[in-house]
């Protein structure tokens, strides 16, 4: 919030180069900095001019205005004198006090720090000067989670957040985007990642079993200093991305479980198009029917063992066994041997990959 | 409360994995009906598409006669309870209670009413004040459970609540919850992977494995009557004890050097007329179907000769563990027994209560 001094030093400037007189009032009509009394301006006409739909108004050789915050009237400001050029200076003072009160709300604005901090868009130096004025305490463990809603947020999901980590234990709350919010826990010495997983499935529990959402829960790594909560975030996000593409039916992701996905992820896509034409080079993945997916999945669900597949799948071994010798007939990859299996699981994998980038280009 | 349908529920992941394969099942009204399997076995996520929590990719779900496939979770009129009771830390017990029903913007006195009805149910009258870290991990599970109670709904979905608790304290919550589904008449569906909890507490149990559904019966027919050989060895502790067995032109069956099984006429039939003979089946017998009682073992022509491994004394009863043909055997013997570790020993078998398994298909050929 603008501090009244602050108000002062500014009007008082404008009055060195105008050589104007202002008055800033409260909207309840009182004196809260001046160059000049004003004694002549009684706080009932403050008032009226406050609760009248003007933005400024002359009156008995005054100009009265409004200075609005980010969406109310915040303060009256009051020019001493009549004419054009009076109520011209007294627009550009306005001008300058709105200016400057937006500036220290976000200065003094704990979400829109906690928004740039995350978003990369604090220097170095403000994210300590600015954590400190906000109490933020700048040494600390802390980890970030996402809390991505199947559909766009609704306020419950928000009120569980808030109310299972509300701020008092220094855990930061906000959000990004219309489905997503993002805490900032603060964790004790002793929590592992093991604990931190746990959070996430809490979450998960509690938002499913309260707000009656379905989410996904996402988590960075640990950070000891503030000015590393984005990194934090950053690699939440991936989490979330990853997971999304590789570990669709999980719900909580988790980076530092992420595996072979995370690599895949940051490889670019005209790589993977090249690797998936060179592996496949007889018959593409996308063209591979429902039965043959399952069969493959099932394999290596159970670790390339053929006797536990072909139970699972209900059929003999030897059906099985004519199945797999067919896909590898047509792909040239033999999936019962582990190298053309690692090879045969990153290729489909890379497929998901592009046909999930594909479906979110589109 | 209200019966649910599920018609051929499946359940398809992107990459192609089917967790849930053709799932059917008719719960009545007032059920307690328990989802048992180990891990990955698809209960957890059938219970989730039972919730709306994850989409059905086909079949139909119904709640009452209303299909609710494509209803929104806090649509369906269902409360859930999760192994991970998270209650907010800043808030009483009361308020814990409440949150859910404010949300959902409900008037303050019905919201009261609720809470303080809930309470009482679960003997949480005297705490209503209390924050959660003044609660023992029973209590704030129970303040959990009454999360769901409050909304008054009419399933409750049950994702192995217990799970996170002490031996002792599960025990006790077990009893609990049997009251609660006594006090409420509602419709339960309980998930564990727990077969203890499943024992006790459902009218009926489905056994799952793989995304199938090995098995839906009451616990006693589970028990006594298991339809394969994976509900044979999941119900029950110690599991059943398996051998394979070539069944002789008699319809009894041979162990090999372990001996012959000389097996009830009605159960001898089934393996000769379902053309058995010859071929090697599997013997199911459970660990208190072997008697070491001399008296018995005397009268008994299907014995097996043992030399016991281990001797494990728990009060009222003792275990024995043993190997036969290379399979891992368990007796549950009168603590009077002389056996110690490295005896002989010979264990009449009770031939009334073998079961035979399919050794290719492992369906049941006779209990």
């Amino acid at each position: 919030m603008i501090s009244n001094q602050t108000i002062k030093t500014s009007i008082d400037k404008l009055k060195a180069i105008t050589k104007i007189d202002f008055s800033v009032r409260s909207m309840d009509g009182y004196p809260v900095a001046a160059t000049d009394r004003m004694d002549e301006i009684s706080v009932a006409a403050a008032q009226q001019f406050a609760s009248s739909p003007a933005d400024s108004q002359e009156l008995q050789g005054f100009h009265f205005f409004k200075v609005q915050g980010e969406e109310v009237p915040e303060f009256i400001l009051i020019a001493k004198g009549s004419g054009e050029d009076v109520h011209m200076i007294g627009r550009i003072a306005v001008s300058q006090l709105q200016d400057l009160i937006v500036a220290y709300k976000e200065r003094f604005d704990k979400n829109n720090f906690v928004q740039n901090l995350l978003l990369d868009n604090l220097l170095l130096v403000d994210i300590y000067n600015r954590a400190k004025k906000l109490h933020i305490e700048p040494q600390m463990r802390r980890i970030v989670y996402i809390i991505e809603t199947k559909n766009e947020r609704d306020n419950s999901a928000m009120e569980v957040i808030r109310n299972l980590f509300g701020d008092d234990d220094g855990n930061l709350i906000t959000e990004v985007d219309e489905k997503s919010i993002i805490l900032i826990r603060c964790l004790q010495d002793e929590e592992s990642y093991e604990d931190l997983e746990e959070t996430a499935a809490s979450i998960r529990d509690i938002m499913n079993s309260e707000a009656m959402i379905d989410v996904r829960v996402s988590c960075g790594t640990i950070v000891s200093e503030i000015s590393q909560v984005s990194r934090s975030f950053k690699e939440a996000r991936m989490a979330l991305n990853v997971g999304k593409i590789f570990y669709s039916g999980d719900r909580i992701h988790m980076y530092s479980n992420l595996g072979i996905g995370r690599l895949i992820y940051q490889l670019p896509e005209n790589l993977c198009q090249l690797f998936l034409r060179e592996v496949f080079t007889k018959q593409q993945p996308e063209t591979f029917d429902e039965e043959t997916l399952t069969t493959i999945n099932m394999f290596f669900g159970n670790s390339l063992n053929v006797s536990e597949t072909a139970r699972q799948l209900f059929v003999h071994r030897n059906t099985l066994v004519y199945r797999l010798e067919k896909l590898s007939r047509s792909t040239g990859l033999d999936i019962r041997s582990f190298d053309d299996a690692v090879t045969f699981k990153i290729a489909l994998m890379v497929e998901n990959y592009l046909k999930y980038m594909e479906k979110h280009r589109s | 409360m209200a019966s649910l349908s599920l018609e051929h529920i499946c359940k398809v992941y992107p990459n192609g994995f089917e967790a849930v394969k053709d799932f059917n099942l008719e719960i009545a009204d007032k059920e307690f009906i328990i989802f048992v399997g180990p891990s990955g076995c698809g209960k957890s996520t059938t219970l989730r598409m039972v919730a709306g929590l994850e989409e059905i990719s086909s079949g139909t779900l119904k709640i009452g006669d209303r299909v609710v496939n494509d209803v929104e979770p806090k649509d369906r009129d269902i409360a859930m309870v999760f192994q991970s009771y998270a209650l907010y830390p800043h808030m009483t017990v009361y308020d814990n209670m409440a949150f859910s029903l404010k949300l959902r913007k409900t008037p303050k006195d019905q919201i009261d009413k609720m809470v303080r009805e809930a309470a009482k149910i679960l003997d949480l009258e005297k705490l209503l004040d209390r924050k959660p870290k003044a609660l023992s991990g029973g209590q704030r599970q129970r303040v959990a459970m009454g999360r769901a109670i409050v909304r008054n709904p009419k399933v409750f979905l049950m994702d192995e609540p217990l799970s996170n608790l002490d031996a002792k304290l599960r025990v006790q919550m077990r009893t609990e919850i049997s009251k609660l589904h006594q006090r409420l008449g509602a419709t339960i569906i309980y998930v564990t992977h727990d077969q203890t909890e499943a024992m006790t507490l459902g009218t009926r149990i489905v056994v799952m494995k793989d995304g199938v559904v090995m098995q839906v019966d009451t616990p006693q027919n589970l028990y006594n009557k298991p339809a394969n050989l994976f509900t044979a060895g999941f119900i029950g502790s110690p599991q059943m004890n398996f051998l394979d067995a070539k069944v002789l032109p008699d319809g009894g069956l041979d162990l090999g050097s372990a001996g012959k099984v000389a097996l009830p006429a009605e159960k001898s039939k089934k393996l000769v007329d379902g053309g058995y003979v010859g071929k090697t089946v599997i013997m199911g017998v459970r660990p208190e179907h072997l008697n070491d009682d001399p008296e018995v073992v005397g009268k008994s022509n299907s014995v097996l000769d043992a030399k016991i491994e281990v001797y494990e004394l728990l009060g009222a009863e003792v275990f024995l563990y043993f190997t036969i043909n290379g399979s891992n055997m368990t007796a549950r013997v009168n603590p009077k027994t002389d056996a110690r570790t490295g005896s002989e020993v010979k264990f009449a078998i009770d031939v009334d209560k073998v079961h035979v398994f399919d050794k290719e298909t492992e369906l049941t050929i006779t209990n």
